[in-house]
């Protein structure tokens, strides 16, 4: 005889998956080692950005110490966030507020 | 398979090797760049850190490379499609390294203009910036000739 599985979930863990829902920001920080022209070739590699996206992503890090890189699924953010780590970038994850 | 060949003066670089292969034993064990993320789940986070900590290694691996018997008897570094990104992101990592471990008296203005008088450093601090700007200048030779490579690889 089998007994039924109860399908409730921990209320921690609805928790926890309703934060990750929703849309989240990649954000790329600053710091004084990277070169301008490393982090260019770091956008348009991990992104795909043409040169000019690339140059203006770079500045905004440099010059406002954040860029928003890209913006989507958390899985997806996660998935580039190892990838810039892999780089030697730094960068963390926001939730979008705006959707 | 484009590859660029550098001849570098022996006794200005040999001295430095010293202190990238230290840094680079001390970042076996430790990311250049630590994870920001405050929010991964730990088991994830000790997932990511092993295999970035993996990559970092075979990259500074191949930086090393790069300074063979041919390096010692010729002065002469080759860049092409196979070492170029890695090279480029070991000196990445061992630049990040140097400001960690040597460079932050200067302060990060100074570090990121570049605008210091290398006469009116202390040895110890003098060669680990002369590292830093070593492996900036490599980082520049390959994202100027080799960048293609790396973007189609």
């Amino acid at each position: 005889m089998t007994t039924r599985a109860s399908h409730t979930l921990p209320k921690e863990q609805v928790r926890t998956e309703l934060a990750l829902e929703g849309v989240w920001r990649v954000v790329v920080l600053n710091d004084p080692v990277n070169l301008m022209s490393y982090v260019v070739l770091v956008f348009k590699k991990v992104f795909g950005f043409d040169e000019q996206t690339a140059r203006t992503k770079m500045l905004e890090v440099h010059e406002q110490g954040r860029s928003i890189v890209w913006s989507g699924l958390r899985e997806k953010a996660e998935a580039y966030v190892f990838t810039l780590q892999q780089w030697h970038l730094t960068a963390i994850l926001e939730p979008d507020e705006t959707h | 398979m484009k590859r660029i060949e550098v001849k570098l003066a022996l006794p200005v670089v040999a001295p430095l090797l010293d202190v990238i292969k230290m840094l680079g034993d001390s970042l076996r064990s430790n990311l250049a760049a630590p994870i920001a993320l405050q929010d991964l789940d730990p088991d994830f986070k000790a997932a990511w850190v092993d295999e970035l900590l993996l990559a970092q290694n075979g990259e500074i691996t191949t930086l090393l490379g790069l300074f063979d018997d041919e390096f010692f008897s010729e002065g002469i570094v080759a860049f092409d499609e196979g070492n170029a990104e890695p090279i480029v992101r070991a000196c990445a990592a061992v630049r990040l390294h140097l400001r960690e471990r040597y460079l932050k008296p200067l302060g990060d203005e100074t570090l990121e203009s570049g605008d210091i008088d290398l006469v009116t450093l202390d040895e110890p601090l003098r060669k680990a910036f002369m590292c830093y700007l070593f492996l900036a200048t490599i980082q520049e030779l390959i994202i100027q000739h080799l960048d293609e490579s790396i973007l189609g690889s």
